[in-house]
């Protein structure tokens, strides 16, 4: 199945690298990502992946990546085609 | 305000965290730091390791006994590089620890510095979080934050790397700074009061309740509530290896260990309970065998305050985000005094099935070498269970694991989910700090014994009054025994020509015995127990004894083998 996260994260070095090693444990590959400041004030990032997964797997590679500890909000959406 | 050093800011933010001991070893790109805490000699005591990895494991056997974060402290490159396997066991196992590393200076980050190594990067997979100083005046508040993130919810380890010339800058210090940190929201406990109707529903109305416990009991510090809670409610328990002491194992609803190489009766029986209690556990596979047939019909309540592993192995009837104390503090009043002896009894038959195949021989044996169970069952009364028992890995950990009658809480620090060898000597060592009014008790493989065995250096020099007992097979034990029931006794690479330990142990001026004839052997034990400071024994046990009851790998729990 095709999903697209959204993660909303603290803007400060490394955080990509962890939602990245996050996925690079269960050999998730990124088809598209897109990272941006949406909150200067508060300095939070959000970022928009899309990847394959087996639905099974979605809610708990989320729970996972909300574990990060500078990740603050972490959902997931399927895409339909 | 006063201009220190961010060398100095770091000991004033480690004594304001209560940090009295530091595990570590100096180097070129942590100088700056150790010539500030040459100020602090008296307020920490540092503790020089022999070995970066022994002072992440002394770090984190400090944790599992004083119940405060160990600190680690260790320089750039190898020295941060070292710590590596500390970390990531620290991690599989929640225990709390700081590590704080030497960095080259920032201007030098990324150039291939002298002994730069990307420490960050690499430790990132395996802490619960960790960061880089550049600057001085970031040291205090990472400081509060890394105690704060390693001891808060599902504990874990820390690193903090600080670059040279942070170490080295003078910035306007505020003493009176506060620094608190909102709960992350992940970490919020919701309110479980439906899940708490709905869990008691189904324990007052089972048939064949079971409670299984874990690490988390321990974290949690809820051994009080664990046992308020079984006595009320009458539902026998069986534990994790990580969980093990937490209730004392004389217990009568206490019905033993869990797991791959745990009892019979409390595997056999697991898929006969109708209504499971996890609490603090987190179904390892080790414990569950082939996941597929593991509690295939019954009602799951599992309570864990890591909300990540709730439905990860075993989708829960009840899942329940919540700490264990909190937890079990709530539910006991709802609970109806029960009894369940019949179901008990089952518990009761099988054991004895276990005692007369397995039990009996290897811990009363009559001729033939030492076993190891007949080494843990002598020293578990002449210790009357009170010791802190910290076990390498192998099969001498499982064999300590089961026949060590634990009696207190914190009785039993072991490696479980990184399987560390060498872990023992190091934990030990670091446990007997955090609380030197306890006998700490190393039970140490030959094979895990010579990849530490340098902190006897250590313990040496420190004075440390560690216990150390090696149960030498002159075997990787384990392995060995894999090979000869799973590989048809093909045996690669598992014997091992060992050098003198007591030759070794002289050396660092630690007295000790080698032990071969089981009429030696209490004796040897009472030396080992009435000596004041540290005491060795090299005990050689059976070369070719086997782990037994054992689920074999990727089998169903209850195909667990008695022999
Ligand atoms: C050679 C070898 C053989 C082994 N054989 C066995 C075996 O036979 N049986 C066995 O059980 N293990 C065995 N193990 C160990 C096994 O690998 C796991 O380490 C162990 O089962 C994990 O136990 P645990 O889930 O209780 O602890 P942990 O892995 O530490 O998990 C603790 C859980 O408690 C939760 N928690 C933490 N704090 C709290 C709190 N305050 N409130 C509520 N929850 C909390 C955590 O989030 C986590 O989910 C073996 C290991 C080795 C090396
Ligand atoms: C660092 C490390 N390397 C390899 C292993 C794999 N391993 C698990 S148990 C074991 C044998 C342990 O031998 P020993 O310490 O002598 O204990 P015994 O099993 O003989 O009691 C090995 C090699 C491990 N757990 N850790």
């Amino acid at each position: 199945m095709k999903y697209t996260i959204t993660i909303e994260s603290e803007n400060a070095p490394g955080t990509l690298y962890r939602i990245a090693g996050t996925m690079l444990r269960k050999k998730i590959n990124i088809e598209e990502l897109h990272v941006k400041e949406v909150d200067s004030k508060r300095h939070l990032s959000r970022f928009t992946i899309t990847i394959f997964l087996e639905p099974d797997l979605m809610a708990k590679l989320i729970k996972q990546i909300e574990r990060i500890i500078e990740v603050v909000h972490a959902e997931y959406r399927a895409v339909d085609k | 305000m006063e201009k220190i050093s961010g060398s100095q800011a770091l000991m004033k933010s480690l004594v304001r965290e209560g940090v009295d001991t530091i595990f570590g070893y100096p180097g070129g790109a942590i100088m700056p730091i150790y010539d500030a805490l040459y100020d602090y000699k008296d307020r920490i005591r540092h503790i020089l390791v022999r070995h970066e990895q022994g002072a992440a494991h002394a770090a984190e056997g400090y944790s599992r006994l004083r119940g405060k974060p160990g600190v680690a402290m260790a320089t750039s490159g190898p020295g941060a590089t070292n710590l590596v396997t500390g970390i990531a066991d620290a991690m599989c196992d929640s225990i709390p620890i700081v590590c704080i590393t030497g960095q080259v200076p920032m201007a030098a980050l990324g150039t291939d510095a002298f002994q730069e190594a990307p420490i960050i990067g690499i430790v990132t997979p395996i802490t619960k979080w960790c960061f880089q100083v550049t600057k001085a005046e970031e040291i205090p508040e990472a400081i509060a934050k890394a105690f704060h993130i390693a001891s808060t919810g599902r504990p874990g380890p820390v690193l903090v790397d600080i670059t040279k010339n942070a170490q080295i800058e003078l910035f306007d210090f505020d003493p009176s700074a506060k620094y608190t940190f909102p709960t992350r929201k992940s970490d919020i406990e919701p309110d479980f009061t439906e899940q708490l109707k709905e869990a008691v529903e189904l324990l007052n109305n089972a048939k064949q309740p079971y409670m299984l416990i874990g690490h988390g009991i321990s974290i949690s510090k809820a051994e009080k509530e664990l046992k308020e809670f079984i006595e009320k409610s009458g539902i026998p328990v069986a534990s994790t290896l990580l969980g093990l002491s937490s209730l004392s194992t004389d217990h009568p609803l206490y019905m033993g260990m869990l797991g791959m190489h745990g009892n019979y009766s409390t595997n056999k029986l697991t898929n006969q309970a109708d209504v499971v209690l996890a609490v603090g556990m987190r179904f390892d596979d080790r414990v569950t065998g082939k996941v597929s047939g593991y509690l295939p019909n019954a009602k799951v309540i599992h309570v864990d305050i890591d909300r990540a592993e709730l439905d990860k192995v075993i989708e829960a009837t009840i899942p329940i985000h919540a700490d264990a104390k909190r937890f079990l503090t709530a539910i006991t009043p709802l609970m109806k005094r029960r009894d369940h002896s019949a179901w008990i009894k089952q518990f009761k038959a099988l054991d004895a099935e276990e005692k007369k195949e397995v039990g009996d021989a290897e811990l009363y044996p009559k001729e033939g070498e030492i076993t190891m169970a007949e080494t843990i069952r002598i020293l578990s009364e002449k210790t009357k269970g009170g010791a802190v028992i910290v076990a390498d890995v192998g099969q001498h950990q499982m064999v300590a694991a089961r026949y060590y009658q634990f009696r207190n809480p914190d009785s039993y620090i072991t490696s479980g989910g990184l399987g560390t060898m060498g872990f023992a000597l190091p934990a030990a060592m670091g446990a007997k700090v955090g609380d030197p009014s306890r006998e700490v008790i190393a039970i140490i493989g030959d094979g895990s014994f010579q990849m530490t065995l340098q902190e006897l250096g250590t313990i040496r020099q420190e004075k440390l009054a560690v216990k150390i007992i090696i149960l030498n097979n002159r075997h990787l034990g384990m392995v060995r025994q894999w090979q000869e029931l799973f590989f048809e006794e093909r045996y690669s690479f598992v014997h091992m020509d060992n050098p003198d330990f007591n030759k070794i142990t002289d050396g660092y001026h630690i007295p000790n015995e080698l032990v071969e004839k089981r009429e030696d052997l209490a004796a040897a034990l009472d030396r080992l127990l009435a000596a004041k400071g540290s005491y060795l024994l090299d005990v050689r046990v059976e070369k070719e004894e086997n782990v037994f009851p054992m689920i074999p790998s990727g089998a169903n729990i209850d195909d667990i083998r008695i022999k």
